[in-house]
């Protein structure tokens, strides 16, 4: 095994997951410089969730080792917590309580002292544009407020390493756009990116991409770089690249225990939203 | 976002940190309270329970051991407020996992085990509200209201809040998806609340209709002269195999605490009651917070 190297902010080394013969990550290495804006790219199933959950403590590896800021992600996940701030890939807040009271668990939940509380919520609001909406609960939010106040509230703690799964995922071109520049602001200020995404123009914003599919690493490098040595016709983009190198198959995977709920949830099925 | 001091970690002991604990109990208590169809279904369960079973079959059982059948019943359905309170509290806790707010406490660095006993305390303090439903209809049954009974009766159903709170979390962390909740509904409440000697008594004096009528007065004076059964009627007794289940369900410990509490008639060893009332909770508590914490590590 490679020994880690200091200067990175994440570092995966051969990190692999199976769940009984499912593998869904397999030797997957690489390392996100401080500063770094990185994004993960690959068709549904490919294993971008599982290696982000690997990283974020969420999920042990069944192999391989990974550090986040230097604290290894099995044996150090609480120092590895407190390093990161994370959106998922769908909201995961609390649609009975106010956006203020979502912001205020976070606060408690990082270990924000009490009078600076306030005022990180305050300023987590003011980031957001949500102050006006402060006091409204999240179940009448739109999709790109819910999006904000995620991305707001992930930053609060002030995490030197951010993890955005699919953050763009279901914003209208404008809600993009705006989290798009809300991001770029961030990663201006020195912030390490890690991204998983489905959306070509974003992954070529980012300074290097990773292509994973069927739970390997099958490219890395910048954009321009993977276009320039994986193209085979000119003028080829870097879709054109993650197609052949992934394959036009479309992929089918079975839902999730996630999707499963939520659809369970539109069906009218839950009591507790 | 400007200057302000960084954060400091969470402060915790043995992974209890009190401010980690509160904030979760009150987002169980703000969500409880902003969700008025659980009030609702626990004032309906009252009325359907304990007054139309309790008035309509009370037509028919004129008493149970000296008390009215309303008044019989009034710690049973207590009980199956609680529990539904608790499951219902704990139960959430599939959605949350899968949509909701827990994927964002689970990869925050705030311990489990508060985490855990913030929402134990919530079920329990729901269990707590949904149960003090029907003693405002104790004026009703003609039990007078005695302020001592009322809070002891609170005690008994804060820890019956725990208990099945953390029994809802651990069968929670098993449950892959949210389909499962009405399963959980018909398949452990109402198990747990029919074979708790709720409804029914485990043996006793079961007055039928047309045994002499007395006044509540009078009834209340010959209660603390130790004659329970005016009268006549018939004794009852249990089948064996449903007086084995009621022994092995904790609930009926619980219940026959409460209803000693709230009526001063118990039915089963008074030490069995306070051991499974008081001690049970606690192991409970211990496994849902280990439960949570594999969950995690698992998932």
């Amino acid at each position: 095994m490679t020994p880690t190297t200091p200067s990175a902010a994440i570092e995966a080394i051969e990190i692999g997951r199976r769940y009984g013969n499912v593998v869904a990550a397999e030797s997957v290495s690489f390392a996100v410089a401080r500063g770094e804006f990185f994004a993960l790219l690959g068709p549904n199933g490919a294993g971008k969730s599982t290696v982000m959950h690997i990283l974020t403590t969420l999920v042990a590896p069944t192999s391989g080792q990974a550090t986040v800021m230097g604290h290894d992600v099995v044996t150090e996940a609480k120092a590895v917590r407190r390093e990161l701030g994370m959106v998922f890939q769908d909201p995961a807040l609390d649609e009975r309580l106010t956006a203020a009271e979502n912001l205020e668990i976070h606060a408690v939940l990082y270990g924000i002292a009490r009078r600076d509380r306030r005022q990180a919520v305050d300023e987590a609001l003011t980031w957001a544009s949500l102050t006006e909406v402060g006091k409204r609960r999240v179940r009448a939010f739109s999709g790109g407020m819910k999006r904000r106040l995620e991305l707001a509230r992930a930053i609060m703690h002030k995490p030197r390493v951010l993890f955005l799964d699919e953050p763009t995922l279901g914003l209208d071109p404008q809600g993009r756009r705006n989290l798009w520049e809300r991001i770029g602001a961030l990663r201006e200020n020195g912030m390490t990116v890690l991204m998983t995404t489905h959306y070509m123009p974003e992954a070529e914003a980012c300074d290097r991409v990773g292509i994973i599919d069927k739970g390997k690493l099958v490219a890395i490098g910048p954009p321009a770089e993977l276009v320039a040595k994986h193209a085979t016709t000119p003028g080829a983009t870097l879709e054109d690249v993650f197609i052949r190198m992934t394959g036009h198959a479309l992929r089918t995977e079975s839902a999730t225990a996630r999707e499963m709920t939520v659809s369970f949830g539109k069906r009218g099925g839950e009591h507790t939203r | 976002m400007t200057e302000m001091a960084a954060p400091i970690g969470v402060k915790a002991w043995m992974g209890i940190s009190p401010a980690v604990v509160h904030i979760m109990w009150q987002r169980e208590m703000l969500r409880f309270f902003r969700d008025r169809s659980q009030l609702w279904g626990g004032l309906s369960r009252t009325i359907l329970w304990l007054v139309i079973l309790g008035f309509g079959l009370g037509a028919s059982l004129r008493e149970i051991e000296g008390y009215t059948y309303g008044q019989y019943i009034l710690p049973g359905v207590i009980t199956l407020n609680v529990l539904y309170a608790s499951l219902q509290c704990a139960i959430s806790l599939v959605w949350d996992r899968e949509v909701g707010l827990l994927r964002e406490v689970m990869v925050s660095p705030a311990p489990m085990l508060s985490v855990t006993l913030g929402k134990l305390l919530g079920g329990a303090s729901i269990a707590v509200v949904q149960g003090t439903i029907p003693l405002l209809f104790l004026p009703g049954i003609y039990v007078a209201i005695d302020p001592v009974a009322i809070i002891e009766a609170w005690v008994v159903m804060f820890f019956m809040g725990i208990l099945m709170t953390a029994v809802g979390v651990i069968i929670a962390t098993r449950l892959k998806t949210y389909e499962g909740f009405g399963a959980i509904a018909n398949g452990v409440i109402q198990p747990l609340y029919f074979l708790s000697g709720s409804i029914f008594p485990l043996r006793g004096v079961i007055g039928g209709v047309g045994f002499i009528q007395i006044p509540d007065a009078l009834r209340d004076e010959l209660r603390r002269l130790g004659i329970f059964a005016i009268g006549g009627g018939w004794v009852v007794q249990l089948p064996a195999w449903i007086q084995v289940l009621v022994y092995c369900n904790p609930v009926s410990y619980q219940l026959d605490l409460l209803r000693h509490v709230l009526l001063g008639f118990e039915q089963l060893p008074m030490a069995a009651d306070l051991l499974v009332t008081f001690a049970l909770p606690l192991v409970a508590t211990v496994v849902a917070a280990f439960m949570m914490g594999r969950m995690l590590k698992s998932r």
